[in-house]
């Protein structure tokens, strides 16, 4: 049984023309890391959080989201404290806008588990202590307040708390963008090391691909509300089955590449679609290098690639992008 | 006419106890531009801000094109003159522009101040394009336009005075990656066309390979590397330059590694 | 932002999400607006005109809202006497709120000595009773409406100044204002283009939810006999009049102006607290 199984999930909004996501197909294993990358509006965030049926305001779900098994969809009140208290936890991207200024980090970490009754206060506390351990705290940091930790700590606060429940399921969203690069490194060895410990599913939002290919085990490219491409992450960053992919490659700068660098990125022009305006056809259709008449007229479904079924792509042209890297065809101005 | 555009010489500036910028110097060839480095708390957005005349620095001297700006601008002719020297481009285009004032307003505005009695119409359509914006948008509203859009108003809005110098303060940070890219091949284009030299603040090394020509790495407000980009993302000689090369994300990377580095260091 | 503008609990505490009763108080407020600009042509008797032997009249037909102790028909006298009602209240936003906002403005974006000279400055106007300065002025200025008015305007100058002034501060460290500071815009130019125009709503809401505050005191003023002149008619002077007609068992000529004073007071509240609301949620 996967950890995370999302089948044809559809999530409208008051006020759009089209659903903001539409049919995501997505599972992630017991202790398996995934990675779910997107660019702003693709509907990765909102993906994520649906996960723990934290939905915007007039929003419409449909399909299932089962987590160990059990649709959070359906679930009623005290299911959800449960799921959310226990089953999964989620890592915000901004530790210090989610945790309470006033509150000490001993009341903030061991608060849903004595609200909740899973643990009586001193359980809490012992737990506290011993998951600050695991994520390189000192036992002290339980007396301090969060403004007098780094951001980078104050992440390691957040991964503790989130480990609380023992969750058979981490959802990260963008819990590195807020930090230093030095102090990223630090944050996804921590997250490394305690998957392979707890033996948690890893879900990794993030817009940065080159992290996405650092850390995970597969990968799911979204455009606008929709799965562009999944697969393997070594199999899909060095062929790229999906256009979008391929230029989301293209114009993220390197700055360890061979030879002189680009006078220019290989940008995708045009904008991602607008949520008032209804799609029909492929939705990168309007800013791709390879689409036809047939892209404006039929959405593709996701096809598998010759030989490796796990990597699939909905593109009408996947062959035709035989598997390369749109950077190779930037050319210095 | 001296050769470098800007020379910053012995830069410091202190926050009580903390030392944001300490004996900071570099130069900026005409034309050419300067990449400056390093993480949150290295001094770099200090030393830009200073640079533009945002902050006064405790010490050392700013000159551009041999000309003296580091003291306050005294008048209205000191005041226009300086910011005909250094304009700059800030990280979040949500909040680098008034929210009631139409992109037309905005570049009207500026013209009127610095080109008065010229024909501003032309100019506008003539900046808009420029930065890859239809008429269109001028009579739009900052909420109206996507991130990426406003940040080419502010470009404009920047190009609009004819500046000598362009500083650009985590211009691109704000943006998703294929919008960074779409920025990044404006600002080589803009580059070419005209003769402005840019100081580009940043903490993403890709972005410093591909538009700059030199670069200095900062941290703790001390200049700890500078040199040809080309050659010092290739050979790093301080350890702290390597550990930020090593921090980005790739495929094989190994984040424990850098975890125990940046401990040593 | 509510925070800001909260200054008589009970007041503030009509919630001003449910959009009925903002309809219904923003009517009201046109209502009194109109009745007191068309005053001379609606009301149905001259306010001043006594008819001695109708005193005390319960209403009927020629007399709506029934007649008061001096024979005056007081549906007459509602009508007039919104225009002093207001007009007093008015003079005192007015008035209040270019100081306030001056000073408010001075202090925020000036900041320093000048910032410290004038907070303390309003801070003393604060601590100083309101209708206590409205008396002494009348006390020493006699009667009429511009005493008390000068004297509240004084009186609320702070609340508008201290608004402001945080508002400023907040508002000057949007990088826009750096932005136009890098363009070469002297400050004198940023802060009268934008930055006070972006302020302006807010304090403006809060000049709103003062006219309330402003009508009640100056009501009250009237009340205790100061301010308007005798025969002028004036919701607070007629509460005073039919105060004695209470003892003798008919209040309604009291009753009437309380209810309007009440209603126009929760009106205005209404309507500046949501304008106060909307401008804080407004998506920027």
């Amino acid at each position: 049984m996967n950890t995370l199984d999302i089948k044809g999930l559809r999530l409208r909004l008051p006020n759009t023309a089209r659903p903001v996501l539409d049919g995501v197909d997505l599972t992630v294993g017991a202790g398996e890391t995934v990675a779910l990358v997107g660019e702003s509006g693709s509907g990765k965030t909102l993906t994520s959080r649906t996960v723990l049926r934290l939905l915007p305001r007039g929003a419409v779900a449909e399909g299932t989201v089962a987590v160990a098994g059990d649709d959070v969809l359906a679930m009623d009140a005290r299911q959800l404290r449960t799921l959310r208290t226990r089953t999964a936890a989620m890592v915000f991207q901004d530790p210090r806008a989610a945790i309470n200024p006033l509150r000490r980090i001993g009341d903030f970490l061991t608060e849903s588990m004595r609200l909740n009754r899973i643990m009586t206060a001193s359980a809490a506390e012992a737990r506290a202590v011993e998951l600050l351990d695991a994520v390189g705290l000192p036992a002290g940091t339980l007396h301090r307040y969060p403004g007098q930790l780094s951001g980078g700590m104050l992440q390691r606060v957040m991964i503790a708390a989130a480990l609380m429940g023992d969750p058979a399921l981490l959802l990260a969203d963008e819990p590195t963008t807020a930090l230093d690069v030095t102090t990223q490194a630090e944050v996804v060895a921590l997250l490394t090391d305690l998957r392979q410990r707890f033996g948690t599913g890893l879900l990794f939002v993030t817009h940065d691909l080159g992290l996405a290919a650092a850390i995970s085990d597969r990968v799911y490219v979204m455009y606008a509300g929709r799965v562009a491409e999944t697969g393997p992450a070594e199999e899909l960053f060095a062929r790229p089955r999906h256009p979008y992919t391929a230029a989301l490659l293209g114009s993220t700068p390197s700055p360890s590449s061979e030879g002189p660098p680009p006078r220019r990125l290989a940008a995708i022009d045009g904008q991602p679609p607008d949520l008032r305006e209804e799609l029909t056809g492929c939705a990168f259709a309007a800013r791709c290098a390879f689409a036809t008449d047939l892209c404006g007229r039929e959405a593709p479904s996701a096809t598998p690639a010759p030989g490796v079924p796990a990597h699939r792509a909905a593109c009408h042209h996947s062959d035709a992008l035989a598997g390369s890297r749109l950077e190779g065809k930037s050319v210095d101005a | 006419m001296p050769d470098n555009l800007l020379e910053v010489a012995g830069l410091c500036r202190a926050f009580g106890d903390v030392k944001a910028v300490d004996d900071v110097s570099f130069t900026l060839a005409s034309g050419g531009s300067l990449g400056i480095v390093g993480e949150s708390g290295s001094g770099k957005t200090t030393t830009a801000r200073i640079v533009v005349g945002l902050e006064r620095a405790d010490a050392g001297t700013v000159h551009v094109q041999g000309r003296d700006r580091t003291g306050a601008a005294r008048g209205r002719a000191a005041r226009l003159a300086r910011a005909r020297q250094v304009q700059m481009v800030f990280q979040d285009p949500f909040l680098s522009l008034d929210p009631r004032t139409s992109v037309e307003a905005v570049l009207r505005e500026t013209l009127k101040l610095h080109f008065p009695g010229t024909d501003h119409a032309a100019r506008i359509r003539r900046l808009l394009d420029q930065v890859g914006l239809g008429t269109r948008a001028a009579d739009a509203r900052p909420r109206e336009l996507s991130g990426g859009q406003r940040q080419r108003v502010a470009i404009a809005r920047a190009l609009a005075v004819e500046p000598a110098i362009l500083v650009l303060d985590e211009a691109v940070a704000a943006l998703d990656v294929s919008v960074q890219a779409q920025i990044l091949n404006l600002l080589a284009d803009i580059r070419e066309q005209t003769a402005v030299g840019y100081l580009f603040i940043t903490h993403d090394l890709g972005v410093v390979r591909v538009v700059t020509d030199e670069v200095i790495v900062m941290r703790h407000g001390r200049v700890v590397e500078a040199g040809g980009t080309a050659d010092v993302l290739a050979r790093p000689s301080h350890p702290y330059t390597r550990l930020l090369l090593d921090s980005v994300p790739r495929p094989g990377w190994d984040p424990h590694a850098i975890a125990t580095a940046r401990r040593a260091l | 932002m509510t925070m800001t503008l909260v200054r008589r609990p009970g007041l503030a505490r009509v919630r001003t999400k449910r959009a009925p009763l903002y309809v219904i108080s923003a009517g009201f407020v046109g209502l009194v607006v109109l009745v007191a600009l068309l005053a001379p042509w609606i009301a149905p008797h001259d306010p001043n005109a006594v008819e001695l032997g109708n005193a005390l009249a319960p209403p009927s037909g020629d007399h709506l809202l029934g007649v008061d102790s001096a024979g005056r028909d007081t549906l007459s006298r509602i009508v007039e006497g919104a225009r002093t009602s207001l007009l007093g209240p008015l003079g005192v936003v007015v008035f209040s709120t270019v100081l306030g906002a001056a000073v408010g403005v001075a202090a925020g974006w000036r900041g320093g000595w000048l910032d410290s000279v004038l907070s303390r400055g309003s801070e003393l106007a604060l601590a100083f009773p309101g209708l206590l300065l409205a008396i002494l002025f009348v006390a020493v200025y006699g009667e009429g409406l511009m005493a008390p008015v000068v004297a509240l305007a004084i009186a609320y100058f702070p609340y508008v100044s201290r608004l402001t002034r945080s508002l400023v501060l907040a508002e000057r460290e949007r990088p826009y204002v750096a932005a136009y500071q890098v363009q070469g815009h002297s400050d004198l130019q940023i802060c009268v283009r934008h930055v006070v125009p972006n302020i302006a709503p807010v304090v403006l809401a809060q000049s709103t939810v003062n006219f309330g505050y402003a009508l009640i005191d100056l009501a009250g003023l009237s009340f205790l006999g100061l301010g308007v002149p005798a025969l002028t008619p004036d919701w607070g002077r007629m509460v005073f009049d039919g105060k004695s007609a209470i003892q003798s068992g008919y209040p309604l000529s009291a009753i009437v102006p309380c209810v309007v004073i009440v209603l126009t007071v929760v009106a205005f509240n209404v309507v500046g607290e949501r304008w106060a609301d909307k401008v804080a949620g407004r998506n920027r």
